[in-house]
């Protein structure tokens, strides 16, 4: 890996926001892919990030600055991007927080990650009816729509925004994650859920695999 | 030693006198539909009114069983009297902040007032009307929010932490301790009011944020809370808490409500010889979607393991079946 690369992952990984979008430039001036710059760089960075939270190095408010500072690297890159007319797409996820809850720290970290692993991202927020979602469902036609919930208070919801998707016969289009402190993946099971991501990194991964099945 | 519920569930306070049995408690909501059915008070007029709040609070004792009454069903209400703007829910919904008056870090004073303003004075009423009806029969337990769980509510939960990931020290530092103030005024009220007890929630979660976090940044202040409030405290921190237990003891806390991701024999073996253990049957699993059977094994599993007080392991769902609250009840009855 060259050593501006180094650079850059290691900025994320070490939070240093005020220095990425210097170290992305000068990559870019030097000719560098902007993909190679994203995957090998940014991305990878990201990983490693998800693996010091999995092992209880690193906490939340390290997580969020580490994404801040890949988003901040990201956003020199995606006018280039653009420009030669790479979406980069890999497939349309919506993202929300049930009703009842307004907690979104985890889903906008996963928010962060999904578009840095090149998914096209619609957030609908916090404290989303069913009835909202669904629809803006039949509008967007995403491939994957995820649920988030951080209190058990609202856990039923989850099951209840599922059975609504079944009923209206929206289920069978789209896969359906869910994740948050108190879901499990058993219960993701139970709820009819696709699949359960325990923190952004695997949230990544389930989007990747899911979105490969994703019909249509 | 007469083993009733308020002897009980004091004596378990300080580890003092066994009696017949290990006593059922909650130091968080367990208010759920089948419960507001039962007794016709309902949220968020349980957030509201003194009268409401005091009656489904009794209900957790006279219908469920529990050893002690509580009144505060949500977090918000210091939030409220601080300027923030609360969202009281409904029936399936509970409270939230929607407003964060304070995510400039701007000075944050509490107001003269604070004990006054509605949605403290809710509850302080509500803790007398408890002890007129109850006093000595039931332990009667308060709850008040910390300063760290205040920011969250008065700069925003991602603002807060996003600042302590900027290592943004001074700013997060000077927050928590103006918040201090309007955490030992609740509390000192609601011991005059008639709590026996107060749970002090701060919400530095095992998970969320790491045991150098709250060394760091909580510890401190946490010392001088336990110092400042002197009746009973009982510290409630979400998540998995194993890696800072000892500080929680360190603290001077008498008891810590703790969730079963922390497991009940380790917990004992490492502090309970310091502090009370509240706790842990697991709301998700086994509260809300489990059996009164798997209810009633956690239980036992806790009672077993030494844990002091038995009781949910944090607020349950609203949709959580009547049943397997009762099973809570059911498994301290056996005894030890």
């Amino acid at each position: 890996m060259s050593e501006m690369l180094q650079q850059i992952k290691d900025a994320v990984i070490a939070r240093k926001r005020l220095e990425i979008q210097g170290l992305v430039q000068a990559a870019l001036d030097e000719g560098m892919d902007p993909d190679t710059i994203i995957d090998k760089g940014l991305i990878a960075a990201m990983d490693v990030v998800g693996k010091k939270f999995s092992d209880s190095e690193i906490f939340v408010p390290e997580m969020l600055v580490s994404a801040l500072t890949m988003k901040m690297g990201l956003d020199v890159v995606k006018p280039l991007l653009l420009k030669r007319g790479d979406s980069r797409s890999r497939g349309t996820i919506i993202m929300a927080t049930v009703k009842g809850d307004i907690h979104d720290i985890g889903k906008n970290i996963v928010i962060m990650m999904l578009e840095g692993a090149g998914f096209q991202v619609v957030d609908l927020g916090v404290d989303l009816t069913v009835e909202k979602l669904v629809e803006q469902i039949e509008t967007i036609g995403p491939h994957l729509l995820g649920l988030s919930a951080l209190l058990t208070t609202t856990m039923p919801e989850m099951r209840r925004t599922i059975d609504v998707l079944r009923e209206k016969g929206l289920k069978e289009k789209l896969k359906v994650m869910v994740g948050g402190a108190p879901v499990s993946a058993s219960f993701a099971e139970e709820i009819g859920a696709d699949g359960y991501g325990a923190d952004a990194a695997e949230a990544v991964e389930l989007a990747r695999r899911l979105i490969g099945q994703a019909p249509g | 030693m007469k083993s009733t519920a308020y002897n009980l569930i004091m004596s378990a306070l300080y580890k003092g006198m066994k009696g017949d049995r290990p006593p059922a408690g909650n130091p968080t909501s367990i208010v759920c539909h089948g419960l507001m059915d039962a007794c016709g008070v309902s949220f968020p007029e349980a957030h509201l009114n003194s009268h409401a709040m005091a009656e489904l609070a009794l209900a957790g004792h006279e219908i469920l069983g529990f050893d002690t009454v509580m009144p505060e069903y949500s977090v918000d209400q210091e939030a409220a009297a601080l300027g923030c703007e609360i969202d009281w829910g409904d029936r399936d919904r509970m409270p939230d902040t929607r407003f964060f008056p304070h995510a400039d870090f701007s000075d944050v004073k509490v107001p003269e007032d604070f004990l006054e303003r509605p949605s403290i004075r809710v509850v302080l009423d509500a803790l007398s009307s408890l002890r007129r009806h109850v006093g000595g029969k039931a332990a009667i337990i308060g709850k008040v929010m910390g300063p760290w769980t205040l920011s969250y509510h008065v700069a925003g939960t991602q603002n807060f932490l996003l600042q302590i990931g900027m290592e943004e020290k001074d700013k997060v530092k000077k927050m928590l301790r103006q918040l201090m103030p309007a955490t030992i005024a609740s509390a000192r009220a609601q011991f005059q009011a008639g709590a026996d007890i107060v749970v002090l929630a701060d919400h530095a979660t095992g998970n969320l944020v790491g045991a150098y976090h709250y060394e760091e940044y909580l510890l401190p202040v946490h010392k001088e809370l336990t110092a400042a409030i002197e009746g009973p405290l009982i510290l409630h921190v979400c998540g998995n808490c194993m890696d800072r237990l000892e500080m929680f003891a360190d603290a001077g806390f008498d008891g810590y409500h703790f969730e079963w991701q922390v497991d009940a024999k380790a917990a004992v073996d490492k502090v309970g010889h310091r502090m009370c253990l509240v706790g842990n049957v697991n709301n998700a699993q086994v509260l809300y979607q489990g059996t009164p059977d798997d209810v009633y094994r956690q239980a036992r599993y806790a009672i077993d393991a030494g844990v002091d007080i038995i009781g949910p392991e944090c607020a349950i769902p609203l949709a959580t079946p009547m049943e397997n609250l009762k099973a809570i009840v059911s498994a301290v009855h056996e005894g030890y």
